[in-house]
């Protein structure tokens, strides 16, 4: 904080501030707590529970679910996945999608059909894209399989989805596939929120557009990478959606994500207590994870 | 990938920067860039390829009967051409979903965008004591997976009275987008030169007048993302739209697939006709909005 | 938790159903009209030829006995005797999963001959997605907003909604009042711990080959009837180039078909009442699973399963598309598949199509093991009620109206005759005959002729070993475990569940 010499302007500031905070925080705040928090507190509370998610009567069992959850293989393994895939979302969908933009940013105006069509496969629902890779990589006339046995010349099928390691690469891929368009989007909002008088500044002092991007836009881009690099890390960590549809977690649990075997648990197991438990473990962790990442890259910032 | 692009680039620089023969240079600077640029643009084009491919036979396969579909692969050109799934989506009342569809969408974006760029503001540029904690408690609240909130947001909703109505869905799409989209505002916002507002305080604005005069307009790059990425997931989003809406005359757009999906049966290129039909209007937008998004972002730096 | 399902009642209630004698030629009614004509002369015989019927199945069977003999008429609607329904306003919220046609029209057709009837009480019929029912369900239920009247599966959930205070029991009523002469085996499963919790209104589903009749001739294969025979085809088959069976087993379940149906040849299912139990010494590990096991591991050795059987998807119709471009020759499946196959084609289902049993073992037989063990469900839907009072005390109005929609309405002669129009073939007695499909015909005879029908173990287990034994398939057609691994990996589970009672 400012040490300001003159007390009473600075306590009268500060009154000010926190009064203007309130006024602009107030909506979403009060959204939040509706929608996010009361639920997230439910089901801290359901985690103390047997319970089948139905029935007026559930029995309360202390931390018994969470110890339960300490000791529970399924569990750790589906974290271990999460890792897996937030490592990999991390490092193949920000770097190609800053690629991505900065090959647009440089090309400008003339480069606007790449944009849009690379940008289609974020618009496509995931129940089409589940579809499409299913049979894209199905070992049966899927296109890898004919690929590789015209290259191969002999028959050879490539089974990406159903043994246990390749499946969570595989997913990871068209994860990637999936979400890159849009950190593409976000970085060219990042390049364009970039002051052009800094651009303007650069090119006078003699700067090409290689060494604006290289020493100036990249460096300045720094809260928004971070920003994004946030965003895919909790986005893997509770990915479920297009998991759900292409593998339901499997085969064997190869694919099982913490978020999957949540669902599985509540609503469709009757374990809703347990459910909740997890649900409960992996908002710890994802919480965690995300606040500890932002302590590490704590990127200067000024106020 | 366009890596080479940008090491090329630059390193056409560091030898023009050299200054020796000023000509011999830019003339292979200028082949190194030709040579640079190549690369990437084949690789952009294997982009392409890769992003079109399934898109495309999204489309190819609403043109096609399922039995031919399942026979000749799903990688086949129609043969023949067959229309009729248009007939029938456009018959099972599409067009009531989409415009559901376009109305929950649009109210609930605008709202978000304007909640979420309120919030963003003091949390990117006022000081007071609870602002680490509060914006440690928006990320908090991104980690949430949706389904724990499914049975309480349910209970809220029919104790209300907004069950099966499609103002059930504005509240939960509006929180749910808003913790990513302040997290995304904030660090936007930070990116806004401190003097900018510095200046406009001297001219005597106070902080509402900045944030709607000076802030607010430069953020549209972060705004127009956060529009795109939150209007995607809206647009597309099932798991409320299925629980809170019921009656098919208030249903949305994701919930339309359903009429063409049972317990054992699944018409899948009626189903890659609904999604056909339910992006296009989302592709159109993004080429009229990405134009606007540019212009807007010249228009508020230049202000600026 | 699910684990609570009472396995001993559940396991007898559910495998001892007994078909004998219900179907085939004794019971055919007088008239060949595929009316369910309920058939008093056999009707007694049938309870009493039940070889081994517990107190629970008992009870209910002779009630649906006596029952049937009073309401002979045959036509559904014409029940005389039908409880008085209320003339008071009165709405009642039903959930189905009719969200598309031809089920959708039929299902709402019924509800509006329903409400024709009686235009004092409205109907909220409400179609949910299939996909996310069970959710739908337990975020209603959680909430206090459970619809009056559902459909379900049977099976463990339906024993749990009962556990949880969301079923009606309609024993006495189903005993009191006129209702459609159900199957024996829908009837069993609809009861749940000696009640009767359901209303069957979906038909039923068997599990039997298709194959492709013209690559058959081709080949000059013969429709084997015995283990040894169809693996003979296999080879054959596989000779030239053909993928013998369509499995797309990354749904799970379509694999468990093949273990299920080993074990049933092998041991007639008394191995798997063991397991269920883990009694006795019943295991998972036992002769017949090892033999089924190992069976399927030889097959995949063989080739006779596609490759990458694991990563291929009966959601997505992979398994369909095997069969339709030829590549594959036999798919083991449930009897949705003619109606599903014809819809895709009609020409290619009529030229192509045909169905047999799954074939039997020999050697087992000679032994005097059972050959007529089946696998499939008797009730295909069943509706449950929901009808209680704020204090918690049925609400015998509501439950009433109920009753009569779900069996004179669904269920009705106009319904049954779109089911069957359709390809389903309602869980009535009379309906084996005027069955006019080539293979619906052979499903049925299977059905009708069984001694007992195994539900799916994907429904029939609890809900966690459900989970376990689906990864067991996976492991089990990609050889990453071996027989006794998986064995004893279901043992575990099946355990734990019992346990957790």
């Amino acid at each position: 904080m400012d040490k300001s010499n003159n007390m009473g302007l600075a306590q009268a500031k500060a009154k000010s501030t926190a009064k203007a905070a309130t006024v602009f925080l107030l909506p979403a705040l009060l959204l939040i707590a509706i929608f996010i928090v009361y639920p997230v507190i439910d089901t801290f509370a359901i985690s103390g529970y047997k319970w089948n998610g139905i029935s007026a009567g559930r029995v309360f069992i202390g931390l018994d679910n969470w110890k339960a959850l300490l000791k529970d293989a399924m569990f750790w393994k589906s974290f271990q996945h999460n890792l897996i895939v937030m490592v990999f979302s991390i490092l193949i969908q920000i770097p190609l999608g800053m690629l991505l933009a900065t090959f647009l940013d440089a090309g400008g105006k003339k480069f606007n059909i790449f944009k849009v069509i690379w940008f289609l496969p974020y618009l496509m629902s995931s129940v089409a894209i589940a579809f499409l890779f299913n049979y894209a990589l199905a070992t049966n006339g899927g296109i890898i399989s004919s690929l590789a046995t015209l290259i191969n010349g002999k028959r050879t099928t490539i089974d990406l989805l159903g043994t246990a390691p390749n499946a969570l690469y595989t997913v990871i891929g068209v994860m990637a596939w999936q979400f890159t368009p849009f950190y593409m989007v976000y970085f060219i909002a990042g390049y364009g929120n970039i002051d052009t008088t800094i651009y303007e500044a650069a090119v006078i002092d003699g700067a090409t557009r290689g060494q604006y991007i290289r020493m100036i836009a990249i460096p300045l881009l720094g809260p928004i990478f971070k920003t994004a690099c946030t965003m895919s890390l909790i986005g893997s960590l509770k990915y479920f959606d297009m998991i759900w549809n292409m593998t339901q977690g499997g085969p064997s649990g190869s694919t099982e994500l913490m978020a999957t075997y949540m669902y599985k648990l509540s609503f469709q197991q009757f374990n809703m207590g347990y459910g909740s438990c997890v649900a409960a473990g992996m908002f710890i962790l994802i919480t965690a994870i995300a606040l500890l990442f932002n302590k590490v890259f704590k990127v200067k910032e000024e106020y | 990938m366009t890596d080479n692009n940008l090491n090329g680039g630059t390193m056409a620089v560091d030898i023009n920067s050299l200054g020796k023969s000023n000509d011999t240079d830019y003339r292979m600077s200028k082949i190194k860039s030709r040579i640079a640029w190549t690369i990437a643009i084949i690789f952009a084009l294997m982009q392409l390829v890769l992003t079109l491919t399934p898109f495309f036979f999204m489309i190819m396969n609403s043109f096609r009967k399922q039995f031919d579909m399942l026979q000749q692969g799903v990688f086949h050109l129609p043969d023949p051409w067959y229309f009729n799934n248009y007939v029938e989506v456009v018959t099972h009342g599409f067009f009531g979903y989409f415009f559901r569809s376009v109305l929950v969408v649009a109210i609930s974006l605008v709202l978000m965008l304007i909640i979420s760029s309120f919030a963003a503001y003091p949390l990117a540029r006022m000081r007071f004591k609870l602002n680490p904690f509060i914006y440690a408690t928006i990320v908090a609240m991104m980690s949430v997976p949706m389904h724990v909130t499914l049975i309480p947001i349910f209970k809220l909703t029919t104790t209300v009275g907004f069950y099966d109505s499609l103002k059930a869905l504005i509240g939960p799409y509006v929180a749910f987008a808003l913790p990513m989209s302040v997290f995304i505002l904030t660090a936007f916002m930070k990116t806004i030169p401190r003097e900018i507002e510095e200046s406009a305080e001297i001219d005597g604005c106070n902080r509402y007048q900045n944030f709607f005069m000076m802030i607010l307009p430069l953020s549209k790059s972060g705004l127009s993302t956060l529009a795109i990425y939150n209007g995607v997931s809206m647009w597309n989003e099932f798991a409320f739209a299925n629980t809170l809406l019921i009656s098919p005359e208030h249903k949305t757009l994701p919930l339309a697939l359903g009429q063409f999906k049972g317990e054992h049966s699944l018409d899948i290129p009626i189903i890659m006709a609904v999604l056909t039909l339910s992006v296009l209007p989302m592709i159109t937008l993004f080429i009229v909005f990405q134009d606007k998004l540019v212009k807007g972002m010249m228009a508020g730096a230049v202000k600026g | 938790m699910s684990k609570k399902l009472l396995a001993t009642l559940f396991a007898t209630v559910f495998t001892v159903t007994t078909i004998a004698g219900c179907g085939g030629g004794s019971s055919a009614p007088a008239t060949t009209e595929p009316e369910p004509a309920a058939t008093e002369s056999t009707e007694s015989a049938d309870t009493t030829e039940a070889t081994d019927t517990t107190e629970a199945a008992e009870t209910t069977e002779t009630a649906d006995a006596t029952e049937a003999t009073d309401t002979a008429s045959g036509k559904q609607t014409d029940g005389k005797n039908l409880p008085t329904l209320t003339t008071e306003p009165m709405t009642i919220t039903l959930w189905d999963i009719a969200t598309e046609d031809p089920g959708k029209s039929t299902q709402e057709a019924a509800v509006q001959r329903f409400m024709a009837d009686y235009p004092n009480i409205t109907v909220n019929q409400v179609h949910q997605q299939n996909d996310n029912y069970k959710q739908q369900l337990v975020v209603a239920m959680s909430s206090g907003q459970a619809p009056n009247m559902y459909i379900h599966w049977g099976g463990g959930p339906m024993a749990e909604y009962y556990k949880s205070g969301f079923v009606n029991d309609i024993t006495d009523m189903y005993a009191k009042y006129d209702h459609p002469d159900f199957i024996d085996a829908a009837v069993a499963q609809s009861t749940y711990d000696g009640k009767m919790l359901a209303i069957p209104f979906g038909g039923l589903s068997g599990c039997d080959v298709f194959y492709n009749k013209t690559i058959f001739a081709d080949l000059g294969l013969e429709v084997p009837t015995t283990i040894d025979e169809l693996e003979e085809v296999c080879a054959k088959l596989k000779e030239n180039g053909i993928t013998p069976f369509a499995l797309a087993n990354a749904s799970k379940w379509t694999g468990s078909m093949y273990y299920m149906y080993l074990v049933a040849r092998h041991s007639g299912n008394a191995e798997f009442d063991a397991a269920y139990t883990q009694e006795n010494g019943g295991s998972f590990t036992s002769e017949a699973f090892i033999y089924a096991a190992e069976k399927i591991q030889d097959w995949v050795k063989k080739g006779y399963f596609p490759d990458g059987v694991n990563s291929l998807t009966a959601d997505d119709n992979q398994d369909r598309a095997l069969l339709y471009d030829g590549s594959a020759a036999m798919m083991l499946h449930g009897s949705w598949q003619v109606s599903g196959i014809r819809a895709d084609s009609e020409e290619w289902y009529n030229e192509n199509v045909g169905v047999f049993r799954f074939p039997e073992d020999a050697e087992a037989k000679a032994k005097g093991v059972p050959q007529d063990v089946e696998i499939g469900t008797a009730i295909g839907n069943g509706f449950s009620f929901n009808c209680f009072k704020e204090d918690g005390s049925v609400d015998q109005d509501m439950l009433d109206a109920c009753y009569v929609l779900a069996t004179q309405y669904y269920n009705d002669d106009t319904y049954n005759q779109t089911q069957v129009a359709n390809g389903t073939i309602p869980s009535i007695k009379g309906f084996e005959q005027g069955i006019d499909d080539p293979c619906n015909k052979v499903v049925v005879d299977v059905f009708f002729n069984a001694s007992n029908v195994q539900l799916w173990y994907d429904q029939y287990l609890p809900a966690s070993v459900t989970e376990v034994h689906k990864n067991c398939m996976t492991e089990l057609f990609g050889l990453e475990k071996t027989p006794e691994e998986i064995g004893q990996e279901q043992d575990e589970a099946m355990q734990k569940a019992l346990a957790e009672e």
